[in-house]
């Protein structure tokens, strides 16, 4: 798909005019016109596109604005479908998690050559950059980070399995519409151990690469070493991070990008929150660089009940870094030997010797 | 002092004049692609300066690492020398479980490489 200039009152190329067909019968309209239609920046991963609507007719009569996700030409690996990921935001949604209301979901490839979906666009600023920078955008750090904490423990609130998550989703928003959502998705089953099954995934992605890198086996032999004895599980977001939530007028508006979601231990999203690789310009302030850890962990274990520990926190913020740089390695893989010469990918790969050191630092603070 | 600019200083000069006279004029996605290529620029004059060194110490440190473990059962500790195939020798050794009884000195040896190659990839995240 091309990007579309945005011409005056209705856009209009083969790409829109597919989509507001199906959007018409999607929403029983007499006639849908799309009044812009652009590329999101940012995505790696995913395409987003901003979509402004006009729908004539029908129970979405009116204007909308819509966002359209889906699949970027190449990807990374693990990452689910845009029909599951459709799902999962069905399920948390419904369960009362800040995100964007999933709407229409479409699996026919040939209204734009990929499954899609469309969700409500949500107010707000994402990069992370800014929101740990500008302070006029987060006027109150400690009240964000408590809202991170509380909705993070709405998501994990959700438990396997599957199908009863899905059936508490429809009990909540009605049944789903057939030719909206055609069959039921599932997600991968639990895993038996979430923490031993994440380091022999990493394992099994570095055993890919041409080189080996040994401050990150130490990271994993570690984490094997210290391998929580007892855990929960729950919906995991994957993802949960500062550059992945909207703020708006210095609240959370919504929680983004939900294609790593599935079943583990919630620790790992805690871990992934309070790592010091996503706390962007805010590196003394735990909480995604949002804010110290305090607040956000009241505000987790206000809806869960949870209480984190230290020991958690450090031995998850190890397992964030590891995962975090299998990452780059996979995105440096995609400049290197994926056939897609990127600048950006290249120096993402240059983050893996940041994330090692960390991995280090992070090992000799807690002590073997 | 060299005569002529050598690879390094070609490197950190075409990045000052990419600073100093192209930026400026640059907003939005260009400005962000820019500072970009001024970032893969840096990291090429360090690595330039010091990347040799960083790759001769790590080698030299995974190799004492390998030659201070016990001969596993039936085979010799025979050291490879380049760096590629010491790092994988040490990652074997560490998934086997034979650098366990030697925290201390393998996180020693591997913090020392890890900040040698920070020093070049993002100089500013290293900690002292």
């Amino acid at each position: 798909m091309t990007n579309v200039e945005t011409t005056g009152e209705t856009v209009e190329d083969a790409a829109t005019t597919a989509l507001t067909g199906w959007l018409a019968r999607t929403t029983n309209a007499r006639d849908v016109r799309v009044v812009r239609y652009e590329r999101l920046p940012g995505g790696a991963i995913q395409d987003n596109f901003l979509l402004d609507v006009h729908v004539d007719g029908g129970p979405w009569h009116g204007e909308h604005a819509f966002v359209l996700r889906t699949d970027a030409p190449t990807g990374v690996a693990a990452s689910l479908s845009r029909a599951q990921e459709f799902a999962v935001l069905r399920v948390a949604h419904a369960a009362g998690v800040v995100a964007p209301q999933p709407l229409f979901l479409c699996r026919d490839n040939d209204v734009l050559g990929r499954e899609f979906f469309i969700m409500q666009r949500l107010p707000g600023i994402a990069q992370g950059h800014r929101l740990t920078r500008e302070t006029a955008l987060v006027p109150d750090g400690d009240a964000l980070a408590y809202e991170l904490g509380a909705n993070l423990a709405r998501i994990h609130a959700i438990r396997p399995p599957w199908s009863d998550a899905v059936q508490r989703a429809h009990q909540a928003q009605g049944a789903p519409d057939a030719d909206n959502h055609g069959e039921p998705v599932a997600i991968a089953p639990p895993p038996a151990h979430p923490a031993l099954a994440a380091i022999a995934e990493y394992r099994r992605w570095l055993d890919r690469l041409d080189d080996a890198y040994p401050a990150l086996e130490w990271g994993l032999r570690w984490c094997e070493r210290h391998a929580p004895k007892t855990f929960d599980i729950t919906l995991i977001h994957r993802d949960y991070r500062t550059g992945n939530y909207l703020v708006h007028d210095g609240r959370l508006a919504g929680v983004l990008d939900w294609e790593f979601a599935g079943w583990g231990d919630p620790l790992e999203d805690i871990g992934w929150l309070t790592a010091r690789c996503w706390r962007f310009s805010g590196v003394e302030r735990e909480a995604g660089g949002i804010a110290p850890v305090e607040p956000f962990l009241r505000g987790y274990e206000a809806v869960s009940g949870r209480r984190i520990s230290r020991e958690a926190l450090d031995y998850w913020q190890v397992m964030a870094h590891l995962r975090w740089a299998i990452i780059a390695l996979q995105q440096a893989q995609r400049h290197i030997a994926g056939g897609e010469r990127s600048l950006e990918l290249a120096l993402t790969g240059r983050i893996v010797h940041e994330l090692e050191y960390e991995v280090l630092q992070l090992i000799s603070r807690s002590g073997s | 002092m060299r005569d002529i600019s050598d690879a390094a200083d070609l490197m950190t000069t075409a990045r000052e004049a990419l600073l100093r006279d192209l930026l400026p004029a640059l907003s939005g996605e260009r400005r962000y692609a820019a500072l970009m290529i001024a970032n893969g620029m840096a990291i090429a004059a360090r690595e330039h300066r010091l990347g040799t060194d960083a790759a001769r110490n790590e080698g030299a440190r995974l190799r004492n690492l390998l030659d201070e473990l016990p001969p596993s059962q039936g085979e010799r500790n025979d050291a490879p020398t380049d760096l590629s195939a010491l790092r994988k020798a040490v990652r074997a050794a560490i998934r086997a479980g034979r650098f366990d009884a030697c925290d201390a000195a393998v996180a020693a040896a591997l913090s020392h490489s890890a900040a040698d190659w920070v020093a070049i990839s993002n100089p500013k995240a290293l900690r002292t």
